[in-house]
């Protein structure tokens, strides 16, 4: 995982908890690191113990804290990169942008990172369903991502997750319901 | 500023900002390095394609000029060796009427025996029966090689740069019609001929040696769908940016990258003996380069060739 999306969950926890906090996870997960920067890819293991520590110091359920990260993830990206929300004029187009134009140039910038792949399908025009697949398995991040997307658009969704290999598929299907 | 602010707290802000700052820099510079790395590779790729370009067109220059050089030197022999052979063809015919008078002269009366078999003595000895009829299939195929000789010399004597005198002004639609018109007895009947001739300007070029252009292209269009089932030859003409085109299209055997690279190179030829001579795509390459045009190939092994010729429309000065 690239340094950038640890900065992003320091922000978060400063943010919320304090800088107190954020030094004392790492303090007990790892005496010896915690200085992360931007281009470089961590082990993922690092983030997931992260992540469980601030669960554990929140007293947060897991599904909340990575939702959450999920969502100010996504204003903090966009802060970083608001070319890629000049284009795409609704939810639906940046939504779609993701797998074929953002994380195509995610590629260019940075040395292999770990990027999910996702495919689209419409049934209807207020329904657009993103298949996820990544060994990860951070569906959950990408929902809060995409909480976070809708809310940039000024959008409200209803976001449903009837496929998830949480629960043994091979993929997720997240299903975004674009509401009036 | 109050004192209860923090002072390492503030400046840490001021470090992540200025962190912020840096890192964004840096992805601004990656991405831009990112691009010109893609175009630098564009580049050189191009440069690549224009260098082994050129020096084909360097080797075919040389190989022209080598060509044309040799021709020029093997062709004034050449010219005795054909003038000769013609008399020494009349000298012989005197002496087989010599020999025919001979011998039916023996047969008659009026020659006394010592000198008659004299005379069939020394026909025997010298085999001269034999070498009356041996004669004339030497001279035969004497004089069919030394013709054949002066047609492929005649051939590269076509890579020497034509003089501007030689050219007129000209539509080329004209040739290429009446070149189509020699070629109807061997299209006709085999290949399905699609014409789609847009009108062209007229130019100043030479007429003769693009008409043989015409022909070798199309004869080779011919050859290469002679195993092909709906065999069609497409022909095409069109005029765009002061620049002619012309298109002759096949459905037939198509060809390598392999055999694509060497094709205008003399004597390069995948036709049995009797078929090819390797020289058609050699000459036709001469000819366009005189005319600063260019043959453009595109092919599909199996499934056709290409063959555009561009030319530049040249006016004569009004
Ligand atoms: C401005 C927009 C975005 C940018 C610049 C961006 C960039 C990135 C970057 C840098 C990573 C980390 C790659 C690594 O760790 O090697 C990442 C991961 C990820 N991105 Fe995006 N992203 C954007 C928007 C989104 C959105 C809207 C979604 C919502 C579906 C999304 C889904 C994900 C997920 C789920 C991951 C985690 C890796 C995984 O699941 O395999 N991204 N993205
Ligand atoms: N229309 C064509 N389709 C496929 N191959 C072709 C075509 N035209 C030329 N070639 C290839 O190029 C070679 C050289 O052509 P050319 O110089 O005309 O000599 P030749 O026809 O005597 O072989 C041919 O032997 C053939 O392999
Ligand atoms: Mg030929
Ligand atoms: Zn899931």
């Amino acid at each position: 995982m690239k340094g950038v999306i640890f900065n992003v969950l320091e922000e978060m926890v400063e943010e919320n908890c304090g800088m107190a906090v954020w030094n004392d996870i790492l303090n007990q997960e790892l005496p010896e690191g915690g200085i992360y920067t931007a281009g470089e890819s961590y082990p993922d293991e690092q983030l997931f113990n992260l992540v469980n520590a601030v669960c554990a110091r929140t007293k947060l359920p897991m599904e909340k804290v990575v939702g959450n990260f999920g969502e100010f993830l996504f204003t903090q990206l966009a802060a970083r990169h608001p070319v890629f929300l000049e284009s795409p004029a609704d939810l639906k187009s940046f939504l779609k942008s993701i797998d074929s134009v953002i994380h195509v140039e995610v590629r260019k910038l940075y040395d292999n990172p770990n990027l999910p792949s996702f495919k689209y399908s419409e049934p209807d025009p207020d329904l657009l369903i993103m298949q996820y697949r990544s060994p990860r398995k951070l569906c959950i991040l990408a929902e809060g991502l995409i909480r976070g997307a809708a809310a940039h658009y000024g959008q409200s969704v209803e976001i449903s997750h009837p496929i998830c290999i949480h629960r043994g598929a091979d993929w997720c299907d997240l299903h975004i319901r674009f509401l009036p | 500023m109050s004192d209860n602010v923090n002072p390492y707290k503030q400046a840490h802000t001021r470090e992540k900002a200025a962190r912020l700052k840096a890192e964004q820099l840096l992805e601004d510079k990656s991405r831009k390095l990112f691009q010109q790395k893609i175009k630098l590779e564009e580049s050189y790729i191009k440069l690549r394609q224009q260098e082994s370009a050129m020096l084909q067109n360097e080797q075919l220059a040389t190989l022209g000029t080598l060509s044309a050089g040799i021709a020029h030197e093997i062709n004034n022999p050449l010219a005795f060796v054909l003038s000769n052979m013609e008399s020494l063809n009349n000298y012989t015919k005197s002496f087989q009427k010599l020999l025919l008078l001979t011998q039916e002269l023996i047969q008659t009366e009026g020659i006394k025996e010592t000198e008659k078999s004299l005379l069939t003595d020394l026909i025997e000895q010298e085999d001269l029966a034999f070498i009356n009829e041996d004669v004339d299939e030497l001279l035969k195929d004497t004089s069919d090689g030394l013709h054949r000789v002066r047609k492929i010399i005649n051939n590269l004597r076509s890579f020497s740069p034509t003089q501007n005198t030689d050219k007129v002004e000209t539509n080329l639609l004209k040739g290429l019609k009446s070149t189509l018109k020699l070629l109807d007895s061997e299209l006709k009947g085999s290949v399905d001929l699609q014409l789609s001739l847009l009108p062209l300007p007229n130019t100043l070029c030479n007429p003769n040696e693009l008409n043989q252009v015409f022909l070798n292209l199309i004869l080779n269009a011919k050859q290469a769908t002679e195993d092909t089932k709906e065999a069609t030859i497409k022909i095409s003409s069109h005029y765009q940016n002061d620049t002619i085109f012309i298109r002759i299209q096949d459905n037939g055997c198509g060809m390598t990258d392999e055999v694509k690279k060497q094709i205008f190179i003399p004597f390069f030829t995948t036709k049995p003996m009797d078929k090819g001579t390797g020289m058609g795509m050699a000459i036709a390459y001469g000819i366009i380069a005189n005319h600063q045009g260019k043959i453009i190939i595109e092919s599909i092994e199996g499934s056709g060739a290409t063959f555009e010729i561009q030319l530049p429309v040249i006016q004569t000065k009004l």
